[in-house]
Protein backbone atom coordinates (compact mmCIF):
# COMPACT_ATOMS: atom_id res chain seq x y z
CA UNK A 1 0.00 0.00 0.00
CA UNK A 2 1.95 2.91 -1.53
CA UNK A 3 2.15 6.31 1.38
CA UNK A 4 3.68 8.80 1.08
CA UNK A 5 3.32 10.52 4.71
CA UNK A 6 7.27 9.83 4.71
CA UNK A 7 9.37 13.09 4.76
CA UNK A 8 10.91 12.64 1.26
CA UNK A 9 7.67 11.68 -0.36
CA UNK A 10 9.23 8.06 -0.74
CA UNK A 11 6.99 4.71 -0.51
CA UNK A 12 6.62 2.79 2.38
CA UNK A 13 8.84 0.41 0.64
CA UNK A 14 11.23 2.56 -1.01
CA UNK A 15 14.70 2.51 -0.41
CA UNK A 16 17.00 5.43 -1.03
CA UNK A 17 19.15 5.75 -4.28
CA UNK A 18 21.18 3.29 -4.11
CA UNK A 19 25.39 4.77 -3.93
CA UNK A 20 27.70 1.78 -5.06
CA UNK A 21 31.27 2.41 -5.73
CA UNK A 22 34.33 0.15 -6.19
CA UNK A 23 37.03 2.83 -5.08
CA UNK A 24 40.22 0.51 -5.94
CA UNK A 25 42.41 1.61 -2.76
CA UNK A 26 46.17 0.99 -3.27
CA UNK A 27 46.86 -0.90 -0.62
CA UNK A 28 44.63 -3.31 0.28
CA UNK A 29 43.28 -6.45 -2.01
CA UNK A 30 39.35 -5.04 -1.94
CA UNK A 31 37.61 -2.17 -1.60
CA UNK A 32 34.23 -0.82 -2.03
CA UNK A 33 31.41 2.20 -0.83
CA UNK A 34 27.90 1.44 -0.38
CA UNK A 35 25.28 3.53 0.91
CA UNK A 36 21.51 4.31 0.92
CA UNK A 37 21.43 8.12 -0.44
CA UNK A 38 24.24 9.86 1.84
CA UNK A 39 24.08 6.85 5.04
CA UNK A 40 27.10 5.66 3.49
CA UNK A 41 30.21 3.33 4.90
CA UNK A 42 33.28 2.34 2.91
CA UNK A 43 35.11 -1.34 3.42
CA UNK A 44 38.53 -2.56 2.76
CA UNK A 45 39.69 -6.21 2.83
CA UNK A 46 42.98 -7.72 2.83
CA UNK A 47 42.99 -11.73 2.59
CA UNK A 48 44.15 -14.13 3.06
CA UNK A 49 47.49 -12.15 4.16
CA UNK A 50 49.70 -13.16 6.89
CA UNK A 51 48.51 -13.42 10.75
CA UNK A 52 50.31 -13.12 13.91
CA UNK A 53 51.00 -16.34 15.87
CA UNK A 54 47.96 -15.58 18.89
CA UNK A 55 45.08 -15.31 16.11
CA UNK A 56 46.35 -18.27 14.25
CA UNK A 57 43.88 -21.09 13.75
CA UNK A 58 45.24 -24.58 12.73
CA UNK A 59 42.23 -25.20 9.88
CA UNK A 60 40.71 -21.92 9.77
CA UNK A 61 41.44 -18.43 8.05
CA UNK A 62 40.85 -15.98 11.36
CA UNK A 63 38.36 -13.13 10.24
CA UNK A 64 39.26 -9.99 11.69
CA UNK A 65 36.59 -6.83 11.60
CA UNK A 66 37.96 -3.31 12.42
CA UNK A 67 35.61 -0.39 12.45
CA UNK A 68 36.05 3.00 12.31
CA UNK A 69 33.29 5.84 13.42
CA UNK A 70 33.48 8.79 11.43
CA UNK A 71 35.08 10.79 13.58
CA UNK A 72 36.74 10.41 16.98
CA UNK A 73 38.74 7.13 17.85
CA UNK A 74 37.19 3.72 17.70
CA UNK A 75 35.38 3.32 20.66
CA UNK A 76 33.52 0.38 22.97
CA UNK A 77 30.60 0.65 20.59
CA UNK A 78 32.82 0.23 17.70
CA UNK A 79 33.91 -2.92 19.08
CA UNK A 80 30.36 -4.20 19.84
CA UNK A 81 29.80 -2.96 16.04
CA UNK A 82 32.66 -4.87 14.40
CA UNK A 83 31.67 -8.11 16.38
CA UNK A 84 28.29 -7.87 15.04
CA UNK A 85 29.44 -7.62 11.29
CA UNK A 86 31.56 -10.16 12.09
CA UNK A 87 28.91 -12.40 13.09
CA UNK A 88 26.84 -11.18 10.48
CA UNK A 89 29.68 -12.12 7.71
CA UNK A 90 31.18 -15.15 8.91
CA UNK A 91 28.08 -18.04 7.59
CA UNK A 92 29.20 -16.09 3.70
CA UNK A 93 32.76 -17.30 3.80
CA UNK A 94 34.84 -20.37 3.58
CA UNK A 95 37.78 -20.25 5.39
CA UNK A 96 38.82 -23.75 5.36
CA UNK A 97 40.28 -23.32 2.38
CA UNK A 98 43.03 -20.91 3.72
CA UNK A 99 43.73 -21.91 6.95
CA UNK A 100 46.35 -20.42 9.40
CA UNK A 101 46.04 -16.91 7.21
CA UNK A 102 44.06 -13.76 8.05
CA UNK A 103 41.23 -12.14 5.75
CA UNK A 104 41.20 -8.45 7.67
CA UNK A 105 38.08 -6.76 7.04
CA UNK A 106 38.15 -2.32 7.84
CA UNK A 107 34.85 -0.40 7.88
CA UNK A 108 35.05 2.65 7.40
CA UNK A 109 31.67 4.54 9.01
CA UNK A 110 30.99 7.84 6.42
CA UNK A 111 27.99 9.09 8.12
CA UNK A 112 27.55 9.99 11.61
CA UNK A 113 25.57 8.30 14.68
CA UNK A 114 25.23 4.29 14.39
CA UNK A 115 21.61 4.12 13.12
CA UNK A 116 20.12 1.03 11.42
CA UNK A 117 21.13 2.16 7.67
CA UNK A 118 24.07 2.85 8.18
CA UNK A 119 24.98 -0.75 10.18
CA UNK A 120 23.13 -1.99 6.98
CA UNK A 121 25.33 -0.32 4.80
CA UNK A 122 28.64 -1.28 6.15
CA UNK A 123 27.30 -4.53 5.99
CA UNK A 124 26.94 -4.03 2.28
CA UNK A 125 29.87 -2.51 1.56
CA UNK A 126 31.59 -4.59 2.79
CA UNK A 127 30.05 -7.82 1.18
CA UNK A 128 31.08 -5.77 -1.96
CA UNK A 129 34.76 -5.56 -0.84
CA UNK A 130 34.50 -9.28 -0.38
CA UNK A 131 33.45 -9.83 -4.12
CA UNK A 132 35.84 -7.52 -5.13
CA UNK A 133 39.22 -8.82 -3.60
CA UNK A 134 38.61 -11.81 -4.93
CA UNK A 135 40.62 -14.06 -3.14
CA UNK A 136 38.39 -14.96 -0.44
CA UNK A 137 35.76 -18.26 -1.01
CA UNK A 138 32.50 -17.37 0.04
CA UNK A 139 29.58 -19.39 -0.12
CA UNK A 140 26.60 -16.22 -0.08
CA UNK A 141 26.51 -13.31 -0.61
CA UNK A 142 25.14 -10.86 2.95
CA UNK A 143 22.56 -8.11 1.91
CA UNK A 144 21.15 -5.89 4.64
CA UNK A 145 18.44 -3.57 5.29
CA UNK A 146 16.91 -1.38 7.89
CA UNK A 147 13.13 -1.43 8.61
CA UNK A 148 10.63 0.48 11.30
CA UNK A 149 7.51 0.60 12.18
CA UNK A 150 5.87 3.91 12.04
CA UNK A 151 4.19 4.67 15.97
CA UNK A 152 1.52 6.29 13.71
CA UNK A 153 0.12 4.33 11.75
CA UNK A 154 1.67 0.69 12.76
CA UNK A 155 2.90 0.42 8.92
CA UNK A 156 6.36 -0.62 8.48
CA UNK A 157 8.60 1.44 6.29
CA UNK A 158 11.86 0.31 4.69
CA UNK A 159 15.15 2.26 5.25
CA UNK A 160 13.95 4.74 7.59
CA UNK A 161 16.09 7.88 8.01
CA UNK A 162 18.15 9.31 11.27
CA UNK A 163 15.18 12.18 10.71
CA UNK A 164 11.89 9.67 10.74
CA UNK A 165 13.85 7.14 13.78
CA UNK A 166 11.86 8.73 16.95
CA UNK A 167 8.61 8.44 14.99
CA UNK A 168 9.33 4.69 15.16
CA UNK A 169 6.93 2.17 17.31
CA UNK A 170 9.92 -0.75 16.66
CA UNK A 171 12.83 -0.70 14.62
CA UNK A 172 15.96 -2.54 13.78
CA UNK A 173 18.02 -4.01 10.28
CA UNK A 174 17.93 -8.18 9.11
CA UNK A 175 20.79 -9.26 7.13
CA UNK A 176 20.30 -12.12 4.28
CA UNK A 177 22.47 -14.18 2.70
CA UNK A 178 21.24 -14.78 -0.51
CA UNK A 179 23.07 -18.09 -2.40
CA UNK A 180 21.24 -19.48 -5.92
CA UNK A 181 18.39 -17.61 -5.79
CA UNK A 182 17.52 -18.53 -1.53
CA UNK A 183 17.57 -16.29 1.00
CA UNK A 184 18.23 -16.86 4.86
CA UNK A 185 17.96 -14.23 7.64
CA UNK A 186 21.78 -14.43 9.22
CA UNK A 187 20.89 -11.06 11.91
CA UNK A 188 18.90 -9.03 13.27
CA UNK A 189 18.70 -6.60 15.61
CA UNK A 190 15.04 -5.58 15.68
CA UNK A 191 13.85 -3.62 19.15
CA UNK A 192 11.42 -1.40 20.49
CA UNK A 193 12.17 1.87 19.89
CA UNK A 194 10.85 3.67 22.75
CA UNK A 195 9.37 3.03 26.69
CA UNK A 196 5.89 0.94 26.82
CA UNK A 197 6.41 -0.19 23.41
CA UNK A 198 6.54 -4.44 23.33
CA UNK A 199 6.42 -6.73 20.15
CA UNK A 200 5.80 -10.17 19.09
CA UNK A 201 6.72 -12.92 17.03
CA UNK A 202 4.37 -12.28 14.46
CA UNK A 203 5.80 -8.58 13.87
CA UNK A 204 9.34 -9.86 13.84
CA UNK A 205 8.01 -12.08 11.23
CA UNK A 206 6.29 -9.64 9.09
CA UNK A 207 9.11 -7.17 9.82
CA UNK A 208 11.60 -9.64 8.36
CA UNK A 209 9.48 -10.52 5.29
CA UNK A 210 9.47 -6.34 4.25
CA UNK A 211 13.27 -6.57 4.88
CA UNK A 212 13.90 -9.42 2.58
CA UNK A 213 12.26 -7.72 -0.32
CA UNK A 214 13.94 -4.24 0.20
CA UNK A 215 17.33 -6.91 0.59
CA UNK A 216 16.02 -8.57 -2.72
CA UNK A 217 16.83 -5.61 -4.41
CA UNK A 218 20.03 -4.63 -2.63
CA UNK A 219 21.09 -7.57 -4.06
CA UNK A 220 20.37 -7.44 -7.74
CA UNK A 221 22.06 -4.27 -7.44
CA UNK A 222 24.93 -6.05 -6.35
CA UNK A 223 24.86 -8.32 -9.01
CA UNK A 224 24.21 -5.54 -11.54
CA UNK A 225 27.90 -4.00 -9.49
CA UNK A 226 29.74 -7.63 -9.81
CA UNK A 227 28.34 -7.72 -13.66
CA UNK A 228 30.01 -4.29 -14.26
CA UNK A 229 33.13 -4.75 -12.40
CA UNK A 230 33.36 -8.60 -15.20
CA UNK A 231 32.98 -6.00 -18.08
CA UNK A 232 29.62 -7.99 -19.11
CA UNK A 233 27.53 -5.40 -21.26
CA UNK A 234 24.02 -5.19 -19.82
CA UNK A 235 20.84 -3.75 -21.92
CA UNK A 236 18.54 -3.34 -19.05
CA UNK A 237 18.36 0.31 -18.27
CA UNK A 238 14.60 -0.05 -16.68
CA UNK A 239 15.77 0.71 -13.07
CA UNK A 240 19.07 2.56 -13.98
CA UNK A 241 17.50 6.06 -12.63
CA UNK A 242 16.67 4.84 -8.74
CA UNK A 243 20.23 3.08 -8.98
CA UNK A 244 23.93 5.29 -8.89
CA UNK A 245 26.76 2.83 -9.73
CA UNK A 246 30.32 4.19 -10.34
CA UNK B 1 30.47 -16.52 -20.16
CA UNK B 2 27.82 -15.50 -17.62
CA UNK B 3 28.43 -13.61 -14.44
CA UNK B 4 28.08 -15.80 -11.36
CA UNK B 5 27.94 -14.71 -7.45
CA UNK B 6 29.08 -17.09 -4.65
CA UNK B 7 26.87 -20.03 -3.96
CA UNK B 8 25.67 -19.71 -7.65
CA UNK B 9 24.65 -23.57 -8.72
CA UNK B 10 27.08 -24.25 -11.51
CA UNK B 11 25.67 -26.63 -14.14
CA UNK B 12 28.79 -28.62 -14.95
CA UNK B 13 28.48 -32.05 -15.62
CA UNK B 14 30.80 -34.91 -17.85
CA UNK B 15 32.40 -37.74 -17.32
CA UNK B 16 35.52 -36.14 -16.82
CA UNK B 17 34.56 -34.04 -15.15
CA UNK B 18 37.36 -30.82 -13.58
CA UNK B 19 36.87 -27.98 -11.41
CA UNK B 20 39.13 -25.15 -11.87
CA UNK B 21 39.47 -22.32 -9.45
CA UNK B 22 36.18 -20.38 -7.90
CA UNK B 23 34.30 -24.00 -8.06
CA UNK B 24 33.28 -25.77 -4.77
CA UNK B 25 31.40 -29.30 -4.61
CA UNK B 26 29.32 -29.93 -2.30
CA UNK B 27 26.82 -32.18 -1.14
CA UNK B 28 23.94 -31.46 -3.23
CA UNK B 29 25.45 -29.52 -6.31
CA UNK B 30 28.76 -27.66 -7.73
CA UNK B 31 28.85 -24.08 -6.71
CA UNK B 32 30.75 -21.09 -7.15
CA UNK B 33 32.80 -19.72 -4.51
CA UNK B 34 33.65 -16.14 -6.58
CA UNK B 35 32.06 -13.19 -8.18
CA UNK B 36 33.43 -13.90 -12.07
CA UNK B 37 32.77 -15.18 -15.20
CA UNK B 38 31.95 -18.63 -15.43
CA UNK B 39 33.88 -20.89 -18.24
CA UNK B 40 34.12 -24.27 -19.64
CA UNK B 41 36.18 -25.54 -22.38
CA UNK B 42 34.74 -26.96 -25.51
CA UNK B 43 34.16 -30.83 -24.45
CA UNK B 44 32.62 -28.68 -20.92
CA UNK B 45 35.02 -31.29 -18.89
CA UNK B 46 37.04 -28.50 -16.98
CA UNK B 47 35.18 -25.66 -15.88
CA UNK B 48 36.44 -22.38 -13.68
CA UNK B 49 35.61 -18.68 -12.56
CA UNK B 50 37.81 -16.33 -14.04
CA UNK B 51 37.87 -12.95 -12.15
CA UNK B 52 40.15 -9.93 -10.93
CA UNK B 53 42.42 -9.95 -7.64
CA UNK B 54 45.38 -8.77 -6.42
CA UNK B 55 46.63 -11.10 -3.62
CA UNK B 56 47.97 -14.65 -4.71
CA UNK B 57 46.95 -17.42 -3.51
CA UNK B 58 49.58 -20.22 -4.41
CA UNK B 59 48.84 -23.37 -6.94
CA UNK B 60 51.09 -25.93 -7.76
CA UNK B 61 53.34 -25.49 -11.18
CA UNK B 62 52.55 -22.19 -11.20
CA UNK B 63 55.51 -19.92 -12.02
CA UNK B 64 56.03 -16.76 -9.57
CA UNK B 65 58.71 -13.80 -9.50
CA UNK B 66 60.12 -14.53 -5.76
CA UNK B 67 62.41 -12.35 -3.60
CA UNK B 68 64.95 -13.61 -1.23
CA UNK B 69 64.15 -12.44 2.41
CA UNK B 70 65.91 -14.77 4.38
CA UNK B 71 68.77 -17.33 4.56
CA UNK B 72 67.26 -20.44 6.51
CA UNK B 73 70.15 -23.18 6.75
CA UNK B 74 69.98 -24.72 3.59
CA UNK B 75 68.10 -22.68 1.33
CA UNK B 76 66.04 -19.70 1.18
CA UNK B 77 62.87 -18.03 2.47
CA UNK B 78 61.42 -16.47 -0.51
CA UNK B 79 58.62 -13.59 -0.74
CA UNK B 80 56.22 -14.81 -3.52
CA UNK B 81 53.10 -12.84 -2.56
CA UNK B 82 51.24 -15.31 -0.42
CA UNK B 83 50.03 -15.53 2.75
CA UNK B 84 53.04 -17.74 4.29
CA UNK B 85 57.05 -17.07 2.46
CA UNK B 86 57.97 -19.63 0.30
CA UNK B 87 61.11 -21.87 0.62
CA UNK B 88 63.35 -22.51 -1.68
CA UNK B 89 65.93 -25.38 -1.60
CA UNK B 90 69.63 -24.09 -2.31
CA UNK B 91 69.87 -27.54 -4.67
CA UNK B 92 66.77 -26.56 -6.23
CA UNK B 93 68.87 -25.11 -9.31
CA UNK B 94 70.39 -26.60 -12.19
CA UNK B 95 74.21 -28.28 -11.92
CA UNK B 96 73.26 -27.32 -8.16
CA UNK B 97 75.88 -29.32 -5.92
CA UNK B 98 76.46 -29.58 -2.24
CA UNK B 99 79.79 -27.52 -3.27
CA UNK B 100 78.35 -25.48 -5.90
CA UNK B 101 75.13 -23.60 -4.74
CA UNK B 102 73.88 -20.67 -5.52
CA UNK B 103 75.81 -17.26 -4.39
CA UNK B 104 71.97 -15.76 -3.90
CA UNK B 105 71.30 -12.48 -1.07
CA UNK B 106 68.56 -10.90 0.49
CA UNK B 107 66.92 -9.15 -1.69
CA UNK B 108 67.87 -10.67 -5.17
CA UNK B 109 64.84 -12.01 -7.86
CA UNK B 110 64.11 -15.05 -8.41
CA UNK B 111 61.80 -16.99 -11.46
CA UNK B 112 60.93 -20.39 -9.83
CA UNK B 113 57.93 -22.87 -9.60
CA UNK B 114 55.96 -23.97 -7.31
CA UNK B 115 56.95 -27.41 -6.64
CA UNK B 116 54.53 -27.78 -3.70
CA UNK B 117 51.29 -26.09 -2.72
CA UNK B 118 49.16 -26.74 0.01
CA UNK B 119 46.25 -25.35 1.93
CA UNK B 120 48.31 -26.77 4.89
CA UNK B 121 51.74 -26.79 4.49
CA UNK B 122 54.05 -23.89 3.35
CA UNK B 123 54.93 -23.25 -0.13
CA UNK B 124 57.75 -25.07 -1.69
CA UNK B 125 59.70 -23.67 -5.02
CA UNK B 126 62.47 -25.00 -7.50
CA UNK B 127 64.30 -23.28 -9.85
CA UNK B 128 64.23 -25.85 -12.54
CA UNK B 129 61.05 -27.64 -14.89
CA UNK B 130 59.38 -29.87 -13.37
CA UNK B 131 60.20 -32.38 -17.11
CA UNK B 132 63.86 -31.56 -18.16
CA UNK B 133 65.52 -30.95 -14.53
CA UNK B 134 67.12 -28.14 -16.79
CA UNK B 135 66.87 -24.48 -16.01
CA UNK B 136 64.46 -23.68 -18.33
CA UNK B 137 64.39 -19.60 -17.77
CA UNK B 138 63.95 -20.29 -13.64
CA UNK B 139 66.57 -19.05 -11.47
CA UNK B 140 67.98 -15.27 -10.55
CA UNK B 141 66.98 -12.04 -12.35
CA UNK B 142 69.97 -10.02 -12.33
CA UNK B 143 69.43 -6.52 -12.81
CA UNK B 144 66.19 -4.97 -13.84
CA UNK B 145 62.85 -3.76 -12.28
CA UNK B 146 60.15 -5.30 -10.35
CA UNK B 147 56.36 -4.24 -11.59
CA UNK B 148 53.52 -5.06 -9.32
CA UNK B 149 50.26 -5.60 -10.78
CA UNK B 150 46.59 -7.40 -10.56
CA UNK B 151 46.46 -11.18 -11.51
CA UNK B 152 44.69 -10.69 -14.00
CA UNK B 153 47.33 -8.69 -15.65
CA UNK B 154 49.57 -11.40 -15.46
CA UNK B 155 47.85 -13.87 -17.31
CA UNK B 156 46.84 -11.33 -20.28
CA UNK B 157 50.64 -10.89 -20.20
CA UNK B 158 51.53 -14.60 -20.56
CA UNK B 159 49.00 -14.70 -23.61
CA UNK B 160 50.93 -14.54 -26.43
CA UNK B 161 48.35 -13.19 -28.05
CA UNK B 162 47.91 -10.12 -26.26
CA UNK B 163 49.31 -6.86 -27.55
CA UNK B 164 51.35 -5.31 -25.13
CA UNK B 165 54.94 -6.85 -24.67
CA UNK B 166 54.96 -7.78 -28.91
CA UNK B 167 54.50 -3.45 -29.16
CA UNK B 168 56.83 -2.60 -26.54
CA UNK B 169 59.08 -5.41 -28.22
CA UNK B 170 58.93 -3.49 -31.68
CA UNK B 171 59.70 -0.01 -30.03
CA UNK B 172 63.08 -0.98 -28.33
CA UNK B 173 65.15 -4.05 -27.32
CA UNK B 174 63.14 -5.54 -23.47
CA UNK B 175 63.35 -8.74 -21.22
CA UNK B 176 60.18 -9.49 -19.03
CA UNK B 177 59.62 -12.51 -16.90
CA UNK B 178 56.00 -12.77 -16.07
CA UNK B 179 54.86 -14.10 -12.31
CA UNK B 180 51.23 -15.44 -12.11
CA UNK B 181 51.71 -14.01 -8.48
CA UNK B 182 50.84 -10.22 -9.56
CA UNK B 183 54.77 -9.44 -10.53
CA UNK B 184 56.40 -8.58 -13.73
CA UNK B 185 60.19 -8.47 -13.49
CA UNK B 186 61.87 -6.13 -17.02
CA UNK B 187 65.19 -5.18 -18.30
CA UNK B 188 65.95 -2.55 -20.79
CA UNK B 189 69.04 -0.61 -21.45
CA UNK B 190 67.76 2.45 -20.65
CA UNK B 191 65.92 4.40 -17.20
CA UNK B 192 63.28 5.75 -19.63
CA UNK B 193 62.55 3.00 -21.30
CA UNK B 194 62.09 0.94 -18.09
CA UNK B 195 59.51 3.52 -16.69
CA UNK B 196 57.47 3.18 -19.98
CA UNK B 197 56.96 -0.78 -19.48
CA UNK B 198 56.27 0.11 -16.26
CA UNK B 199 53.78 3.10 -16.92
CA UNK B 200 52.22 1.04 -19.76
CA UNK B 201 51.65 -2.40 -17.88
CA UNK B 202 49.99 0.03 -14.77
CA UNK B 203 47.98 1.33 -17.36
CA UNK B 204 46.49 -1.64 -19.11
CA UNK B 205 45.77 -3.22 -15.80
CA UNK B 206 41.84 -3.70 -15.50
CA UNK B 207 42.42 -1.90 -12.37
CA UNK B 208 44.14 0.70 -13.58
CA UNK B 209 41.79 1.37 -16.20
CA UNK B 210 42.62 -1.23 -19.18
CA UNK B 211 44.33 1.29 -21.69
CA UNK B 212 43.89 0.23 -24.87
CA UNK B 213 46.43 -0.77 -28.19
CA UNK B 214 45.84 2.82 -29.66
CA UNK B 215 46.70 4.55 -25.98
CA UNK B 216 49.71 2.49 -25.47
CA UNK B 217 51.33 3.93 -28.78
CA UNK B 218 50.17 7.19 -27.66
CA UNK B 219 51.69 7.01 -24.52
CA UNK B 220 54.88 5.86 -25.68
CA UNK B 221 54.87 8.40 -28.63
CA UNK B 222 54.67 11.06 -26.04
CA UNK B 223 57.75 9.26 -23.94
CA UNK B 224 59.39 9.49 -27.47
CA UNK B 225 60.35 5.83 -27.89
Amino acid sequence: MASTSRRTGRDSTQLRALQTSLDGLARVDGSARFGFGTTAALSSISGPIEVRLAAEHPSLAAFEVLLRPLSNVPTTQSKSLAATLRSALLPSLILTQNPRTLIQLVVQSLSKGTSDALVAAMLNSSTLALLNAGSIPMRSVVCAVAVGRKKSTSEFIVDPEEEEEPSLASHGCFAFSFANGDARCVWTNWRSGSAAVVFDEKELAEAKDVALDAAREVFMHIQKVCRAMEGDDESDEEDDDKMVVS
Amino acid sequence: MDTVLPGQHVPAQHVNLKLGPGLLQTASSIIATRAGSLNHSANRSKWWVENNSRRYVPAPQESVIGVIVQKAGEGFRVDIGSAHTASLDGLAFEGATKRNKPNLKIGNIVYARLSLAHKDMEPELECFDAQTHKAEGFGELKGGFMVRCSLRMCRQLLDSKHFLLPLLGSRFPLEAAVGVNGRVWVSAKETREVIAISRCIEGVDPDGGGMEEADVVELLTTMGL
